[in-house]
């Protein structure tokens, strides 16, 4: 059964229709890459899944819970509730300044009392051991680079244990030579079963790593299926050309 | 005579270092209060509205009272806001007047109130957007992103526009004599009906002195917060 199923999601902002009907489901353990060039819609389409946004129309499930049902009015106490299936990393990584890494990892965990202290502690430890980062619990996030904070961020967000883990162009805001070591651990994730959901423009990466690979354009799915699919023998023409156009960038 | 002087002089000052230790309890907790008002989207009437921008959905009567009153208290002389509350309840209403220290207080407290208003806003809406996204989608409350996330980023950030604001307010309590509070320049003055004009010019010395302690504790504040950036 699917993790992760979204129905006929539609949202505007003003005049704007950004997602004209979006639906795909995603089963335990899949990797998706969404690609897609500037202004399809691809982090409007995350910030739904993850809460921030809420859409006109369209039913977000997961695990067979119906998350979401059109713009049908939630308690805070229910979107709080509902948005911790998904995890969120951002495009740039939003630790805050004031904690140590250890802290930025637990602080979460602390005030949703997901346990004591201390098992928060060894569990914050560990998922910072998973990303590489067990040196660095003591520091700062101005004293980390953009490689290393983001791997916080992404230990963040596994602290609460989303069953869909997002990402929003992890690599977008990262110096070229340090997106290979935040793209190891989103690897390494997929080795360890996480469902994931991830906006990117490295086309090798989303070809390697995804099972699913989803092409938007102005808002609608315009081409899914596997990376050989999507990637080796596209049907679509705007998909064709979109690749093109990324093969030369790269 | 100069410890006659001396001592004069601090009793002075003492009535002044109240006006400012009241102001400050008071005004730094009122101007979150009219912080939050004046960013307030409260608009009781929005179910009325048929369309974007009409006047139902801009009714936001909480942000406009807050606003309005930031807009007179800072838009008028701190001496004549002590005036109006001293003199004005009894003038227009023939209501008792209040006692000249607290009318003092009163007046103080809601006008650096509105000052340090708009600075904690200005603060509050420096914080990038993204701070609160990531606590949302981390499942915290709005109370506990502000206190847990944003509260100390915002205090690092309005450290320097409050010290000076503050500062301002040790030199501003020697306004309160237009009500005829004593404090310390009246108690400078007096002297010179005795002949003296030195122990006026020498009320300086303690503005100076208490200043320059401030500035050494706000400048250990800053320090202390300078173990993060953002
Ligand atoms: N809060 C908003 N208000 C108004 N318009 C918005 C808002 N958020 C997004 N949009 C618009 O929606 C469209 C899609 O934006 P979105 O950020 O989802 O695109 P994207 O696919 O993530 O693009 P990029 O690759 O540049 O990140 C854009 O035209 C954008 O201007
Ligand atoms: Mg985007």
């Amino acid at each position: 059964m699917a993790v992760l199923e979204v129905k006929n999601i539609r949202k505007s902002f003003g005049k704007t229709n950004v997602l004209k009907g979006v639906s795909f489901s995603l089963e335990k353990g899949q990797v998706l890459a969404i690609i897609g060039s500037s202004g399809s819609g691809k982090t409007t389409l995350l910030r739904c899944l993850n809460f921030l946004e809420t859409p006109d129309v369209g039913e977000i499930w997961v695990d067979g819970k119906l998350l979401r049902s059109g713009s049908e009015k939630l308690s805070e106490q229910q979107v709080r509730e509902n948005r911790l299936h998904f995890g969120l990393v951002f495009q740039n990584f939003n630790l805050f300044p004031q904690y140590n890494v250890l802290k930025n990892v637990m602080l979460a965990p602390q005030l949703l009392k997901k346990g004591t202290a201390k098992e928060l502690e060894e569990r914050a430890k560990q998922l910072l051991d998973q990303v590489g980062l067990s040196e660095k619990l003591d520091s700062y996030p101005y004293q980390l680079s953009g490689g290393q904070q983001q791997r916080v961020a992404i230990a963040r967000a596994l602290a609460l244990s989303p069953q869909v883990l997002c990402f929003d162009e992890p690599t977008s805001a990262l110096d070229p030579e340090l997106t290979g070591e935040v793209l190891r651990v989103i690897r390494g994730l997929k080795n360890a079963d996480s469902t994931m959901t991830v906006v990117t423009h490295e086309m090798e990466f989303a070809r390697s790593v995804a099972d699913v690979v989803m092409y938007m354009a102005d808002g609608v799915i315009e081409e899914i299926g596997t990376p050989e699919q999507v990637f080796g023998n596209p049907q679509s023409e705007k998909t064709k050309a979109f690749l093109r156009g990324a093969h030369e960038k790269f | 005579m100069f410890v006659q002087v001396t001592n004069a002089l601090l009793e002075g000052f003492w009535e002044s270092l109240k006006v400012f230790g009241l102001t400050l309890l008071f005004s730094i907790p009122l101007g979150l209060v009219i912080c939050f008002g004046s960013m307030s989207k409260w608009a009781p009437l929005d179910f009325l509205s048929k369309s974007k921008d009409s006047f139902f959905e801009k009714f936001k009567p909480i942000q406009w009272l807050c606003k309005g009153l930031v807009w007179v208290v800072r838009g008028t002389p701190l001496m004549l806001q002590l005036i109006v509350i001293f003199y004005g309840p009894g003038l227009m209403f023939d209501l008792p007047l209040l006692p000249r220290f607290t009318a003092t207080i009163v007046a103080f407290s809601l006008n650096y109130a509105c000052y340090f208003s708009e600075i904690y806003r200005g603060g509050i809406e420096s914080i990038a957007t993204g701070q609160y996204e990531a606590g949302q989608v981390l499942g915290m409350t709005k109370t506990q992103i502000f206190f847990k996330v944003v509260l100390l980023q915002v205090v690092k950030r309005i450290m320097a526009p409050m010290s000076n604001e503050i500062i301002t307010l040790v030199k501003d309590t020697s306004l309160a004599r237009i009500i005829s509070v004593y404090e310390i320049i009246w108690a400078g003055e007096s002297f010179i009906k005795k002949g003296l004009i030195w122990p006026l010019f020498y009320t300086g010395a303690f503005y100076l002195i208490f200043n320059g302690l401030l500035t050494i504790l706000f400048a250990r504040l800053e320090k202390k917060l300078s173990y993060f950036r953002g």
